[in-house]
């Protein structure tokens, strides 16, 4: 489910079975070199493409929260309470899972401070989503995480 | 002061050139509707419902089913997107096809075909273990409370043509 009407109608009937909330987390800058601020777009492509899939396969079970977006930077300990204060209010519902989604290495040495599960994992720095491999390669992660996910629900 | 007099006019002709503007666009707005009634048979969008073409040749249909990828055109109040779809797809034992959508009954998950090594030869969902048959039958006990279901579907030049998801009810 998605954070828009139609689905936030569905889930208000339906909340004991949507038990696992994944927010993306995407970092933002525009005072990186051209070429670094056309691979962080890209990233975010990647990202985007991702979730979507990841909620239209899992679409009853799953909701998809707003991205949460930050000034990107090594330091991420004062994005760690924010977050950590929409955890607290998603879990005022009935979720049981909380997934943060992003390709930005930084969360890991915060990850301790997280409250929810941190999915990382590596992205291509830039790339080309109509050539056929980035698709392929693209699909694979996607497989990879919806496997994840699965058995956080074993 | 010859200098702000410039200025002035300039400004009346500002606003007048907005004003025509702006008329300008109202016209073209109300000209625009008037101009499709009269030509708009040709512009007309095809009737929703078409069939579109998977790709996929029938005779590589069997009794098992298949995912078949394809793509439709979907328009709505503000967007036309592509939108990816998928189907199982087979030949049932009197040979007639059937092509079942994969989004469950209960709250719309993907629906896999004989991919739980619990649940062999059967479409399984797993968001909350939904369970049909072969045939696309929910399995009562399970959170389905109806069948999958099924694509209109047609056949040209031996191509599989996929139309709407008809909605079934419990046989
Ligand atoms: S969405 Fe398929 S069983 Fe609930």
């Amino acid at each position: 489910m998605k954070w828009n009407k139609k689905d936030m109608q569905k889930y208000v009937q339906a909340k004991e079975y949507v038990d696992t909330a994944i927010i993306p987390l995407v970092p933002f800058s525009f005072n990186k070199p051209d070429e670094e601020q056309i691979g962080l777009t890209f990233q975010n492509e990647v990202l985007e493409l991702f979730v979507d899939r990841v909620e239209r396969d899992f679409t009853g079970r799953v909701f998809q929260l707003p991205s949460y977006t930050y000034i990107m930077s090594n330091q991420l300990e004062h994005e760690v309470d924010r977050l950590n204060a929409f955890y607290q209010q998603i879990n005022e519902q009935p979720f049981k899972h909380t997934f943060y989604l992003t390709f930005d290495s930084s969360w890991k040495r915060v990850e301790p401070k997280l409250e929810g599960n941190l999915i990382w994992t590596p992205v291509m720095k830039d790339g080309d989503l109509t050539s056929k491999e980035t698709q392929k390669i693209v699909m694979d992660q996607i497989k990879q995480i919806t496997e994840l996910i699965r058995n956080y629900w074993i | 002061m010859s200098q702000d007099k410039k200025n002035q006019v300039s400004r009346r002709q500002f606003l007048n050139y907005t004003l025509t503007g702006v008329g300008g666009f109202m016209a073209a707005g109300m000209l625009a509707p008037m101009v499709r009634f009269a030509i708009d048979p040709v512009l007309q969008p095809k009737a929703q419902g078409d069939y579109v073409s998977t790709g996929k040749s029938v005779d590589e249909l069997t009794s098992e089913p298949q995912r078949v990828d394809f793509t439709i055109r979907q328009v709505d109040a503000w967007y036309e997107s592509d939108v990816s779809k998928v189907a199982w797809v087979y030949k049932q034992e009197d040979g007639s096809i059937l092509a079942l959508s994969p989004t469950c009954t209960h709250l719309g998950c993907f629906v896999g075909w004989n991919d739980n090594e619990n649940y062999p030869n059967m479409f399984y969902c797993p968001c909350h273990d939904g369970l049909y048959e072969k045939s696309g039958k929910n399995v009562p006990g399970t959170p389905p409370t109806a069948p999958l279901a099924a694509f209109e579907h047609d056949v040209k030049d031996g191509i599989l043509y996929l139309g709407k998801a008809i909605p079934r009810e419990e046989a």
